[in-house]
């Protein structure tokens, strides 16, 4: 039924248009208020925070604001592009937090890519009946606490106690005791490896999620262009580079989008496994804005960094919603 | 990819070259899991052994037992603080989004695209631009280590909002519009007609909302600060802080606390796999 028709169907029992307004009253105007209070205002506020010298240590006038408070203007901004080495060390952390999470997202959304678009062209290469135990096996992690998967890990991980250097061992024939979250010495290509490790965590963790979105994308490819492709005496590897990879690109930029925020946005893993260290180099900027707002009690600066951040996703974000719109035919 | 006489024989092949990476592949999967279950079975002078060994030499449930008597970690209550948050943040946001997707979707009203557009633009901001002032609000109503302070600001989720508009516009309006010929109420007909359609989709969803919810880290940790109103995921990094030297109890802990749900979610691995898919969510 069309909306003009509604509407004639209303104006028929007019009876009811109260009964409608006062439903729509009674629903919409708590929502209206309850978003001002617990969205447009938080939202203006860590805005307007981020103008003032903020600390919940001091004492100011409305909302904190003024008097210890004192408004800076945009300094909190300006500060951020002081790259001499005698910067605030806040300045420095903040530098050190945004190219460690660009390095973080570089790093995850290829491999997350390169593992999970194969992993899920096989997992629906196989029989029907095992298909589902493995996609279970390796969608798994993505239902653990990620917490929980920060303490296996970093036991993993652990210099002597730890299963990688015991099963390192077992094949060097030797004792090998690799500190791999605390030596700030051990770096790959410039990468510290604690990083890497860190990567790891995070891969085998968040996997789950593009390898189903993979594998629903795979299910939808029109079974006339598979048989197609076999008739034609395709084998497997050209059915994926010039079928999958293809047919997928709108599905695969939209995994690559979305890995990349979640990427921007890791915290749990870093927080629990490395806490930043060694040497700030897992200082990503999430951990960042924690340490300074709710640690170090400088609000006023963690909130002109969080703007910083929602810039970031944002423009992301934006990315994603331009290939959401644009559409794509086989 | 069904078997089609054509493809039969390159067919065979690739699928035991696909098990020959599948296997190895899942082994590795779960090898994490196995390392953290059979690590807890271990005395602490195994675990102190240096090379570690894999599988216990010695098999002791000691460690559950000192991990479940120790009074410092009164496990019942951290399960409870965790359920009461996740049972009532899915009962309230399945309602809130059920109801506002279905008007969304079904009414015409003053404003409603402008509000609709401030709700979809709320869904690209990160929650940790409202985390400052957030925690700022909380501690001027004094819900600062209240389990409130992480239930009611989080009884609105815009992105819920979106899903069930789309499912609700599937509602034919015959329907709406018969129950209200029938002098069906407007809450009424959302209650009795509008939500019992919904039923797919608010699993799906309350199964999403229920894991987020179960095992958030950020914001209960900067919430609850005591340690009784403390959640599952929160205390489980404290005990492991505290045990630094005993991996074998924060192992046991370990398995605790993420082993029973774990389970329950693998039963309901369907719907949550299906809302993923359908929405490409990521946490």
């Amino acid at each position: 039924m069309t909306n003009a028709t509604q509407t004639r169907w209303r104006r028929f029992f007019r009876g009811r248009d109260s009964a409608e307004k006062q439903f729509l009253a009674g629903t919409i105007s708590p929502l209206v208020f309850y978003m001002a209070f617990w969205t447009v205002f938080p939202l203006l506020w860590g805005i307007a925070l981020a103008f003032f010298n903020y600390s919940p240590r001091q004492t100011g006038g409305f909302l904190g604001f003024g008097e210890g408070n004192e408004f800076v203007g945009l300094q909190n901004f300006q500060n951020m592009f002081n790259f001499s080495p005698e910067a605030p060390l806040e300045v420095q952390q903040f530098h050190i937090g945004i190219r460690v999470t660009l390095l973080f997202a570089a790093l995850i959304v290829p491999l997350n890519l390169l593992i999970t678009l194969p992993l899920a062209f096989l997992i629906e290469s196989i029989n029907d009946k095992v298909k589902g135990i493995f996609r279970t096996i390796f969608f798994l992690p993505v239902l653990a606490p990620s917490v929980g998967v920060a303490i296996m890990w970093g036991f993993i991980f652990h210099p002597q106690r730890g299963l990688l250097n015991a099963v390192l061992g077992e094949f060097a024939g030797k004792l090998i005791g690799i500190a791999w979250l605390r030596d700030s010495s051990l770096t790959v290509w410039g990468i510290p490896v604690a990083l890497f490790a860190i990567v790891v965590a995070y891969l085998w963790q968040d996997m789950g999620y593009n390898l189903i979105i993979f594998i629903a994308a795979l299910q939808g490819i029109p079974q006339g262009i598979k048989d197609a492709a076999r008739i034609d005496g395709a084998n497997w590897l050209q059915m994926f580079a010039r079928i999958v990879v293809p047919l997928l690109m709108p599905t695969i930029l939209l995994a690559a989008v979305l890995t990349m925020i979640s990427a921007f946005q890791v915290f749990d893993i870093v927080q629990v496994m490395t806490d930043g260290g060694p040497d700030d180099q897992t200082q990503v900027l999430l951990l960042n804005i924690y340490s300074y707002a709710f640690r170090y009690q400088k609000m006023g600066w963690a909130a002109a960094v969080s703007i910083v951040m929602f810039l970031l996703v944002f423009s992301i974000s934006l990315v994603q919603t331009r290939l959401l719109r644009t559409e794509w035919e086989y | 990819m069904t078997a089609s006489p054509v493809s039969r024989k390159p067919l065979t092949f690739r699928i035991n070259l696909a098990y020959f990476i599948l296997v190895p592949a899942s082994l590795i999967a779960l090898l994490p899991f196995a390392w953290m279950i059979l690590s807890s079975f271990k005395t602490l002078k195994e675990i102190r052994q240096i090379p570690p060994t894999f599988v216990p030499q010695e098999f002791t449930l000691d460690n559950y037992i000192k991990v479940l008597d120790d009074p410092d970690l009164p496990l019942g209550i951290f399960y409870r603080n965790s359920a009461i948050i996740a049972f009532a943040n899915v009962i309230q946001v399945l309602f809130t989004s059920s109801l506002f997707g279905y008007i969304f979707a079904k009414f015409e009203f003053k404003g409603k695209r402008v509000l609709f557009w401030f709700i979809l633009s709320l869904m690209m901001i990160p929650h940790q631009m409202t985390m400052i002032p957030g925690y700022l609000i909380l501690a001027r109503l004094g819900l600062i280590n209240n389990l409130l302070g992480l239930i009611i600001p989080a009884a609105v989720d815009a992105f819920g909002i979106f899903l069930f508009r789309q499912f609700a516009q599937s509602i034919p309006n015959e329907l709406l519009d018969a129950a209200r010929v029938d002098g069906a109420g407007e809450f009424y007909i959302y209650r009795r007609i509008v939500l019992p359609q919904l039923g797919p989709a608010l699993a799906t969803f309350g199964m999403l909302t229920f894991m987020f919810n179960w095992n958030a880290y950020l914001w209960p940790l900067i919430v609850l600060t005591e340690k009784n109103v403390r959640t599952l995921p929160i205390i489980l990094t404290w005990f492991s802080n505290q045990q630094v030297d005993k991996t074998n109890l924060t192992m046991a802990a370990s398995v605790l606390v993420i082993l029973p749900v774990l389970f329950v979610f693998l039963l309901v691995q369907k719907w949550i796999v299906e809302g993923i898919t359908f929405s490409g969510l990521k946490g």
